[in-house]
Parts: C-alpha cells; sequence; structure tokens
C-alpha cells in the first residue's frame, strides 16, 4: 500500500474501525514516520470526546447491586486461596505436635519401632514381588491421566439470568456454571428480609420435579451469594426457583416460591 | 512498578499508587483520580471499582444504549464492562492514556460485539434514511437521564461540537466509533465512493478537534 493510502486510514486507525491487516500496515507505517505521529494524536484528542457525545444515563440499582455481588464473591475466592496458600501444610504440623507431646520419650519409641520394622522387613521382602507389579500397572494409569491432563481444559461457563416472581418482581440475580459441571455460582439481588424462623432455599428443577442446591444467606442489604452444587450435571436442569421455606429447609417447596427461571 | 500480563500474554505495566498518590489525596475513594483508584483495584480495593462505577457508569450506560438499542441488555453489558475493569485492572497502563479511554474502548467493544449478536449487521442499508437513523438513533425514551447530565458543560460541549459537524461528515465518524462498521462498510452502506468516506472522516475529526478546541474542552 503506497503511504498516501496508508495516511488516508488514519482517520479509522484513531476511529478504531480497521481490520487487523490494515492496523498492523499502519503501525508499521507510523514506526517508520514518526511525523504522522502529531496528525494521529489530533485525531485520538477528537475521538476520547465521542463518548461525551451520547446522553448519559442513570443505570438501574440492581445492576450495581450485581456488579458488587460479583465483586465480592471474586474477592472472596481470592482470599479464601490465599489463605490455603499461607496455611502451614499438615504433614509438617503433624510432625511437630507429635515431637511436643513426646518429647525425650520419642527416642524410645523410635527404638521399639526400629525392632516392629526388622521383624516385617522379611514379611515385606516377599511382597516386594507383587507391589513391583501393581507399580507396573499404576504407572499405566498414570500415563492416561497425564494424556488427559494434556488436553485442553473445556470450559464452558454461560452466565444465566433469574428473575423475580410477582412474590418478589424486584429480585434479580445470575447463575454463573458450566453445564457440564455439577456447581454454580449463584448471586442474587433484591430479596426481602424474612421473619426469625424463615429462610431462603434454592431448587434446582428437572423433569424429576425440585431438587435442594442449598439455603441462601441474606445480607442486610437483601444480596446473597450461594455456591450450588448438585448431583446432576447443571446442564441437566430445566430451571432454578427459590421459595421461603422454614428455617432448615424442606424436602419439597412449601413457601411462596420468589424466583423461577428456565434455564 | 508492578507488572503483569495481559490475556495476549504481553508484559504491561501500571504505576505503583506511591507514585500517583499526593498527600492531599488520602481521603475518600469519590476524592481520588481515577488512575489512583485503578491502582487500588490492583490491590483488590471494590470500593475503588465503586468509586470508578458511581463517576462513569451514566457516560457508559449512554455509549452502549446509543449502540444497542435495547436497555436490558445495555444494562448487562455496563455490568460486565466494569467487571473487566476489576479483573483486569492490571493491564492498564496510566503513561498510555487517561483511564476513560481505556474505560470506553472496552465498554464500546463489548457494545459491538452484543450488537453483532442481536442484529443482522448492516451490509447493504436500503436507503439513506436507514444510516441515519441508525448514526443519529436516540436514547430510549423510558431511560432516566440524569439530572446532573442536563447541565453537565462536558457533555454539552461535545454535544454541540458534533452538531456543528456536517451531517454527512458526522455520520461516517458515528458509524465507524460507535458500530465498528469499516470503511468498506460505510462506503457500501452510503453508496458514497471509499474516497469520499475517507475525506469525511478526515475532515470530520479535524473539524471536531478544531470546535472542541475552540470551547476549551477537557476531557
Amino acid at each position: 500500500m503506497e503511504p498516501r493510502e496508508i495516511e488516508e486510514l488514519l482517520p479509522f486507525y484513531a476511529l478504531d474501525a480497521l481490520t487487523d491487516e490494515e492496523r498492523d500496515q499502519v503501525e508499521a507505517y507510523l514506526r517508520a514516520h514518526p511525523e504522522a505521529r502529531q496528525q494521529l494524536d489530533e485525531m485520538k484528542e477528537a475521538v476520547s470526546a465521542l463518548p461525551y457525545g451520547a446522553a448519559p444515563v442513570e443505570p438501574a440499582a440492581r445492576t450495581k447491586e450485581e456488579l458488587m455481588a460479583r465483586v465480592a464473591v471474586d474477592r472472596e475466592a481470592k482470599s479464601h486461596a490465599l489463605k490455603q496458600e499461607q496455611a502451614p501444610r499438615p504433614r509438617e504440623t503433624r510432625w511437630v505436635n507429635i515431637f511436643q507431646a513426646f518429647g525425650l520419650g520419642a527416642a524410645t519409641v523410635a527404638i521399639l519401632w526400629a525392632v516392629v520394622l526388622n521383624i516385617q522387613l522379611s514379611y515385606l521382602r516377599t511382597q516386594v514381588s507383587t507391589l513391583s507389579e501393581a507399580l507396573v500397572a499404576q504407572a499405566h494409569s498414570l500415563e492416561q491421566i497425564n494424556q488427559q491432563l494434556a488436553q485442553p481444559p473445556v470450559s464452558e461457563t454461560v452466565t444465566i439470568s433469574l428473575k423475580g416472581t410477582d412474590v418478589q418482581p424486584q429480585a434479580q440475580g445470575q447463575l454463573i456454571a458450566d453445564p457440564n459441571k455439577n456447581s454454580g455460582v449463584l448471586v442474587i439481588a433484591g430479596l426481602d428480609q424474612l421473619e426469625p424462623g424463615k429462610t431462603y432455599q434454592v431448587w434446582l428443577i428437572d423433569g424429576g420435579g425440585p431438587k435442594s442446591a442449598g439455603l441462601l444467606s441474606v445480607d442486610a442489604k437483601g444480596q446473597a451469594v450461594l455456591i450450588v452444587t448438585s448431583e446432576l450435571t447443571i446442564g441437566e436442569f430445566n430451571a432454578l426457583g427459590i421459595s421461603v421455606e422454614p428455617e432448615g429447609g424442606s424436602q419439597q417447596p412449601t413457601g411462596d416460591i420468589v424466583v423461577l427461571s428456565d434455564m | 512498578m508492578s507488572r503483569s500480563k495481559n490475556a495476549n500474554g504481553v508484559s504491561v505495566r501500571i504505576k505503583d499508587e506511591s507514585s500517583l498518590l499526593s498527600s492531599k489525596d488520602k481521603t475518600g475513594p469519590e476524592q481520588l483520580s481515577d488512575e489512583i483508584l485503578v491502582a487500588r483495584i490492583t490491590r483488590g480495593d471494590s470500593s475503588a471499582l465503586e468509586a470508578l462505577y458511581d463517576r462513569h457508569a451514566s457516560t457508559v450506560l449512554g455509549v452502549l444504549l446509543k449502540v444497542i438499542g435495547d436497555r436490558a441488555l445495555a444494562e448487562d453489558v455496563l455490568q460486565e464492562t466494569f467487571w473487566r475493569v476489576w479483573r483486569s485492572a492490571s493491564t492498564y497502563e496510566s503513561e498510555r492514556g487517561p483511564f476513560t479511554g481505556w474505560l470506553f474502548r472496552i465498554a464500546r467493544n463489548l457494545a459491538i460485539d452484543a450488537h453483532r449478536r442481536t442484529n443482522v449487521r448492516p451490509q447493504v442499508l436500503v436507503t439513506e434514511n436507514d444510516v441515519d437513523a441508525l448514526a443519529d438513533r436516540a436514547p430510549d425514551p423510558d431511560t432516566d437521564v440524569p439530572e446532573q447530565a442536563q447541565v453537565d458543560f462536558r457533555n454539552q460541549q461535545v454535544r454541540a461540537a458534533l452538531a456543528s459537524l456536517p451531517r454527512v461528515q458526522r455520520q461516517v465518524i458515528e458509524l465507524a466509533y460507535f458500530y465498528g462498521m469499516t470503511r468498506q462498510e460505510i462506503s457500501k452502506a452510503t453508496g458514497e465512493a471509499l474516497g469520499t468516506i475517507h475525506t469525511r472522516a478526515r475532515l470530520g475529526l479535524q473539524k471536531l478537534r478544531e470546535e472542541l478546541d475552540r470551547e476549551e474542552f477537557e476531557g
């Protein structure tokens, strides 16, 4: 492409409306002709104002509530992962406790242990050949597992919108889950506070009827987050519902259905 | 200066908050600059995200609604936009431009994707009026325009500057920016020669900048 032709692309480069190939050509041209930068910067300055040309619109309150609920879940997950990383390894803790508990007596235990081990030695030797055969079999299994792990993970996470029924029409939420897996994250906002002795219960519904997926603990703002788990994969269910139940939950929905959405 | 890698594996960096934060800035999040708030998000401060949302969500939603045309979908994309700010704050480079440029780019790209998923792309628009309708799409009349926006000087400046452009120049700029249409697509849609589209885009951006300079616009 001629330099003059590439210069004609500069406005569209500033507007971010070029094909990948055209963008590469412009960037190569800019590297070779730094003097064209100033012209581009002036165009970008005008483009940066364009968003303010659209009339601003105040978002619905629930959009922010759902966003902040997602963020809260993410923070919690990161915090949990960090605590797990920082926690002492169980094996180290166990050994420290053993030495503290037994003190000098540990030496005596070690001697007795050695005697027992010596007696068992001959027995163990007879088992070596058997174990060797088992190891060969395990190595084969391990190879198969490694082959599976080498495959790229398949994640098809989807977001399902949840809406309140006429009982609580202001309730809004999302179920974020991989349909091929047995769990997902439920984020919901706008739920009413319940009277003492009542709780919200989540139901996953398939052809066989509703199956409990856990109880919701709603905060003062009417928001709740729940890791939904099921014996079946999430994709096997047709709908998700939330009902009001006696504290501790029920075997089947008995109270008002406050959320019901197809999946 | 912390470093991380973005989704493309490109190493990026963001200034430490200490280099952006002056002593007088040590107040509530709503008092801090966008760039400081982004730095705080990289440390997991959700109140910083909330402050950025409160500051820019109405402008972002205005853009999204203009592109998508559906209020419910635009609200979903708005949430996704700020979710990406939360998850990708470490990829923002303050040296490469203001936060708003980065934010609007995320929103615009998501909006164009959503628009393409829900609409057949206008390969050939039958009449010039169709193109005008797309470029001039007004917000949903049921939407709540915040009272503050009525007197928002910055918005008024930009709208006045855009209104001063010849209609055909404004049309090319808006179709390219808000709908991500390539120059070839605009040429095909408007029935104008590619060279004409080039000229309109160049002259339109030039005039827009002159008008903004004249009005002493500060983005």
